[in-house]
């Protein structure tokens, strides 16, 4: 398996395969790792990039480049889908990622439902497929992840977010039909980029969270709509991996019903266990992106090498890294995975 | 007709279980029957809320339900509010409370000004993205006697120290203490960036800063030993 290519080996993992050592990836998204180390050296800083396919381009080849990641990852935030979905968004500053401005609706109910074929032109969804596409024609090799913002987080993006959460419990038929227009929405931005050549989706979603929502609203919300995108990627004959925030003790027990190819979590989640509590579930993380904004190279190594200890099944960041990350922690945590063999 | 204290416990009751409409109706039986609507809202509806405070904490409740409980205890509030005969020696404590320049992330900071408000605390939001001396300013103005910060962004941590820094270099820090919290800040932070206290959610929030105005507290002699 010298030969082996980084693609191949992320699809050998979510395949539940042998490989010779874990991938080391960031899928994008919430995890971005455009870093301002690599936009100083590409020359392409956001906000101007989040627009243009061919900034997007150059600055993902640079990333991947520099930082060893063993993937492509676009976009840099969680606002794509807010955007066209008609709530304003500010394309924040070189340090900064996009965010929400003001959801379009103040409830679930004041929605007016767009066709989910028309929604899929608008905003920035063609320049991320040309993007994707382009750098998947030039890398066959390696491959290109597309990051969603999970349903919960978007219907939250979309409608005023306490007021979404409220009408989880007050107003679910509504909650119920909100989010059942977003994942119809995701899946056909996710179709748009898997023709466009992304190999992997990527569900993040950082509103549902056993902490925000607890264990009752996690299953009843957040794990339907996700197997429900899930099962129509999947459908589609593309991995998807799953990444859920925070702390996991109180959704544990529903952990082995999501139906994505692997999970990732949060720093703080023993991955090693929920593996074990879940059935032998593929695991994906979880370096404290606190330790890559501030610890040396040294300690990234020795953090590295624990999860390769834990024979964590796919080895990337636990969170989003701020922009601030040094280059040279990120660079210890792919090399040290790429040495382990 | 339903007692003093029966009303009291309806409106405790009706905050637990996210009943906005019977907490709007017990209120306005209150005020009927010219019972005092301050003792209603302290003994009652403030009640209510922390024991909401304790089943947040206690994992029984979550974001959802704590929202739901508030939205009970300020339709109570909103009736009584009026009805208040406050005496004017009755001290209020205020506090200054926003998310740091660079973060419009404001859910947190919302609940933290839900539960200060349920405290008894006048709450002075400068809302999201807000530049440090902003902070200072509102505070003075409004004689507060706490600042908190809030960000979930660590790339807005750093705004969080440029606010205590600004305090300390106006010799301010003393008149206006420091809370901090949110998703990427720890107690370790709080230390380093010279903060007063840290926060781990909203209920804690509250509670330290009940604690702080004080006087007579953990937090305090925390505070006095790092004077010292």
């Amino acid at each position: 398996m010298n030969d082996i290519s980084p693609k191949e080996r992320l699809f050998r993992v979510l395949e539940k395969k042998s490989v010779d050592r874990p991938p080391v990836i960031c899928p994008g998204g919430m995890m971005n790792s455009a870093t301002v180390d690599v936009m100083d050296e590409s020359q392409l800083f956001f906000p101007d990039v989040h627009k243009s396919a061919l900034a997007m381009e150059k600055l993902s080849s640079t990333v991947q480049q520099r930082t060893g990641f063993e993937n492509f990852g676009i976009p840099y935030c969680m606002t794509v889908e807010a955007e066209v979905l008609g709530s304003s968004i500010d394309f924040g500053t070189r340090e900064c990622e996009p965010k929400i401005n003001n959801e379009r609706y103040a409830a679930s109910h004041d929605i007016i439902e767009e066709d989910p074929k028309t929604l899929i032109k608008k905003g920035r969804i063609e320049a991320i497929a040309k993007a994707g596409y382009e750098i998947s024609v030039k890398n066959p090799d390696i491959p290109v992840i597309g990051s969603l913002t999970g349903p919960i987080s978007t219907a939250a993006s979309v409608v005023d977010p306490l007021r979404f959460l409220k009408e989880l419990r007050k107003d679910k038929e509504n909650a119920h039909r909100a989010l059942t227009y977003v994942t119809d929405f995701l899946i056909e931005y996710a179709r748009v980029l898997i023709d466009s050549g992304f190999s992997v989706i990527t569900i993040a979603d950082p509103t549902a969270t056993g902490e925000i929502l607890g264990p009752a609203m996690f299953n009843n919300y957040a794990i339907p709509y996700i197997n429900k995108l899930a099962d129509a990627i999947h459908a589609m004959n593309t991995p998807v991996i799953v990444h859920i925030c925070g702390r996991l003790e109180s959704v544990k027990k529903y952990l082995g019903t999501i139906r994505g190819d692997a999970i990732s979590t949060d720093a703080m989640v023993n991955l090693a266990d929920i593996r074990n509590s879940c059935n032998g579930i593929t695991v994906m993380g979880n370096m404290s992106t606190f330790a890559l904004q501030l610890q040396t190279p040294s300690v990234i190594q020795r953090v590295t090498e624990k999860l390769l200890r834990d024979k964590i099944n796919i080895i990337s960041p636990a969170c989003g890294l701020s922009t601030t990350t040094p280059i040279m922690n990120i660079q210890a945590m792919t090399e040290t995975v790429k040495n382990s063999i | 007709m339903a007692t003093e204290l029966e009303l009291h416990q309806g409106l405790y009751e009706a905050v637990v279980e996210m009943d906005e409409d019977k907490a709007a109706e017990l209120a306005q039986t209150v005020v009927d029957s010219k019972y005092d609507a301050y003792t209603a809202i302290e003994n009652g509806l403030s009640r209510g809320m922390d024991k909401v405070g304790d089943l947040y904490e206690e994992e029984e409740y979550f974001i959802p339900e704590l929202l739901l409980c508030s939205d009970a205890m300020y339709a109570g509030i909103d009736i009584l509010k009026p009805h208040i005969v406050r005496e004017e020696s009755q001290s209020r404590h205020t506090i200054v409370l926003g998310v740091v320049e660079g973060d419009t992330h404001d859910i947190g900071k919302n609940l933290v000004k839900i539960m200060l408000e349920s405290a008894g605390f006048d709450v002075i939001d400068l809302g999201r993205d807000v530049q440090p001396s902003l902070f200072l300013k509102a505070a003075e103005e409004n004689h507060a006697e706490i600042i908190g910060l809030s960000t979930l962004m660590t790339t807005a941590m750093p705004a969080m120290k440029e606010v205590v820094d600004l305090l300390d270099k106006e010799n301010k820090h003393d008149k206006f203490r420091v809370i901090i919290g949110g998703g990427p800040i720890s107690q370790a932070f709080a230390n380093k960036i010279n903060a007063d206290a840290y926060a781990s959610n909203a209920a804690e929030a509250a509670r330290i800063a009940k604690e702080l105005v004080s006087g007579n507290s953990t937090v305090q002699h925390r505070l006095s030993a790092q004077d010292a």
